[in-house]
């Protein structure tokens, strides 16, 4: 036996196969969809298909139509604004109250954040018709405030943060505050440097679910004008729509693209995020 | 004026009292230390005076202001915590010149003072490190540092070792000496090890349960604590406490008997009208042992030996007495501990008698027994 298959036994090859599936499953749909944007129309899902692309200059085309033809380019401006806007508001938002909640103590703190923890529990399905109202009230339809605000006060970004702001030692606050440090100096010279992870961590996880947030932007921008990425991509899938399966392919590509891009550049930082999270609390 | 009063001062958590009444009096450039077990309220009353923690009542004045109501960082005090409480994503130059940068000073300025602060304590080479690639030594050092260029009136030391080795410990307690001679200014230190705070102080302040027992001197404290738990706390090995009956006191002598089962002392001490049960207590090496077949005169007490410490240059015998009283000794290399039971004389020139409410009790002349 060698060096390299010494380590090996049944069980580290039953628990390859186990990943490997999960991936290929995972992976698969993914693979799909470039398989038929970079096809000629109609060629993955003939009687004899293909399982890998036959055209890139086929799929180049479909995306220069869809560019040139469609609202996609607008849409992708209002949903990187979108994103950008929510993800800067809760970061703010949320490392100032997690700064509060998780270093001071103040009358009512308890309460105040049990019942923060508590809207967590509450789907939003629940909470939509109550915020339209209030956004309509306002006269925000159709308007990038009416998108971003309702989303910026984040009680799973205030959770996930507080629990980072606890491991802060409550000596190095002090410290600051003896060296003269004003309350909002110790938040950002001290505070906020020492949860750059999380801050990361949750910048990335709100990219994610706002990029691919359907619902609201559905409910509260219904003119053309403010549609998003994803109401765009909804509706080239829409059933009364003349797009053939390749166009209604290379949308949906496009729209995973930007998050795809993330998950692959910061996924370290994701893992680290969520591990840290769990563990520090 | 003292530099520091401390007047009737008080404080509670809820319905817990942690600090009652304390007065004290620290002058300026003394080396202030205040020792005591955890719990008895010594760090509480660091945090107060450096304004961390609110005065619940009584007032703590600085050069003559009443500092209550002032914030931390107007206090002119720096603070030294246990565990150094350096920013770690900082570096050190920036560690350091924090408290600066706060106050907006020039940056001439601060560079001026984090190097004569960083020449002090030979941190001039680690100024661009972050405080995760620095030893424990190395780290109080630029938490001292921190201190230093602030140019306080006090230092404030809250443990400030009790993370580092024995060894290094020794080191940072020579240099914290060194450093007090050359800055001259006030320093107040809490520690509960009395080995640090005999070789520190200017003036110790023994705390328990909340209050001062006693404050003055180390060596005043050492040989003429005002109670059993002054007596017994500094020291080391500890004082050892025999309980006795007091048969006679008149004429200026004490009569006691039944120490350690059936020990009998005379002593000078004039105490009129003293009976009832007593303490009496002996430091260790103010014990003997008594060589076989030698008859010395005084308390002579008899034990079990349970233990011997052998330190190499001396040992400590620990024996158990007739009563059952646990009593500890020192003895030269030269002792024979070989017999297991062992016959012990005590000085009792150096004895110290506590009356049943753990005060000491002295003699109507003043006279210390």
């Amino acid at each position: 036996m060698n060096a390299v298959t010494a380590g090996v036994t049944p069980w580290t090859v039953a628990k390859w196969m186990l990943a490997l599936a999960i991936a290929v499953v995972a992976l698969f749909p993914i693979w799909w969809m470039i398989n038929v944007v970079f096809a000629l129309p109609g060629e993955p899902v003939s009687l004899n298909p293909r399982l890998w692309p036959t055209s890139l200059s086929a799929g180049f085309d479909k995306i220069h139509m869809i560019f040139a033809e469609t609202g996609y380019l607008r849409a992708y401006a209002i949903s990187l604004l979108y994103a950008v806007l929510t993800i800067a508001g809760v970061l703010l938002f949320g490392s100032l109250a997690a700064f509060e909640f998780s270093l001071f103590d103040f009358p009512g703190r308890k309460a105040l954040f049990a019942v923060v923890m508590l809207s967590l529990m509450v789907p939003t399905a629940v909470t939509v018709i109550p915020t339209y109202l209030l956004t309509a009230r306002i006269g925000w339809l159709n308007s990038m405030q009416g998108l971003v605000v309702p989303g910026l006060a984040s009680a799973f970004g205030l959770f996930m943060l507080v629990q980072f702001m606890r491991a802060i030692p409550k000596d190095m606050i002090e410290a600051a505050r003896l060296d003269g440090a004003s309350h909002f100096q110790i938040y950002w010279h001290v505070a906020l440097p020492l949860c750059r992870n999380a801050m990361v961590t949750l910048a990335i996880l709100t990219f994610m679910q706002t990029w691919g947030n359907y619902m609201w932007p559905l409910i509260v921008a219904t003119k053309p004008e403010m549609y998003t990425v994803g109401q765009v991509v909804g509706l080239f899938n829409s059933p009364l729509s003349h797009h053939t399966v390749d166009t209604v392919m290379t949308a949906n590509l496009l729209a995973a693209i930007p998050p795809l891009l993330f998950f692959l550049i910061f996924q370290r930082k994701i893992v680290e995020g969520i591990a840290m999270s769990g563990s520090k609390g | 004026m003292a530099f520091l009063d401390i007047t009737s001062v008080s404080k509670s958590y809820g319905a817990q009292t942690v600090l009652e009444n304390v007065n004290l009096l620290i002058e300026k450039g003394e080396f202030v230390v205040f020792l005591g077990p955890s719990g008895c309220g010594k760090s509480t009353l660091l945090r107060m005076i450096s304004g961390l923690e609110t005065i619940t009542s009584g007032t703590i004045s600085i050069e003559g202001q009443v500092v209550n109501d002032i914030e931390p960082a107007a206090r002119g005090t720096a603070m030294v915590f246990q565990s150094y409480a350096l920013y770690p994503h900082m570096t050190i130059f920036q560690n350091v010149s924090f408290g600066l940068r706060m106050a907006r000073k020039p940056r001439e300025m601060i560079a001026k003072a984090v190097g004569q602060a960083a020449a002090i304590l030979k941190l001039d080479r680690l100024m661009d490190r972050k405080p995760g690639q620095l030893s424990g030594g190395q780290k109080q050092r630029v938490a001292i540092g921190r201190a230093i260029v602030r140019e306080p009136r006090a230092f404030l030391f809250d443990e400030p070792l009790s993370n580092l080795d024995a060894e290094l410990r020794v080191q940072m307690r020579a240099e914290l000496m060194d450093l007090h001679r050359r800055l001259g200014t006030t320093m107040i230190y809490v520690t509960h090890d009395q080995v640090e705070a005999m070789t520190l102080a200017d003036k110790m302040v023994v705390m328990s349960g909340g209050r001062v027992q006693q404050a003055g001197p180390p060596l005043q404290l050492y040989d003429d604590p005002d109670n059993r738990f002054v007596a017994g706390f500094v020291g080391s090995p500890k004082m050892n406490f025999l309980p006795a009956q007091v048969v006679a006191s008149e004429a200026g002598r004490l009569r006691l008997s039944g120490i350690g089962g059936s020990g009998q002392a005379d002593l000078p001490l004039d105490v009129p009208g003293l009976q009832g049960a007593v303490e009496l207590g002996l430091r260790p090496q103010h014990l003997h042992l008594v060589a076989p077949g030698e008859a010395p005169a005084g308390l002579v007490l008899e034990g079990r030996v349970v233990m011997v410490e052998e330190l190499g240059s001396e040992s400590f015998v620990h024996l158990d007495l007739a009563d059952g009283t646990r009593i500890t000794l020192r003895a030269g290399r030269e002792a024979d501990l070989a017999p297991s039971v062992l016959r012990v004389a005590a000085d009792l020139r150096h004895a110290l008698i506590f009356g049943p409410d753990g005060l000491r009790i002295r003699g109507r002349d003043g006279r210390a027994a």
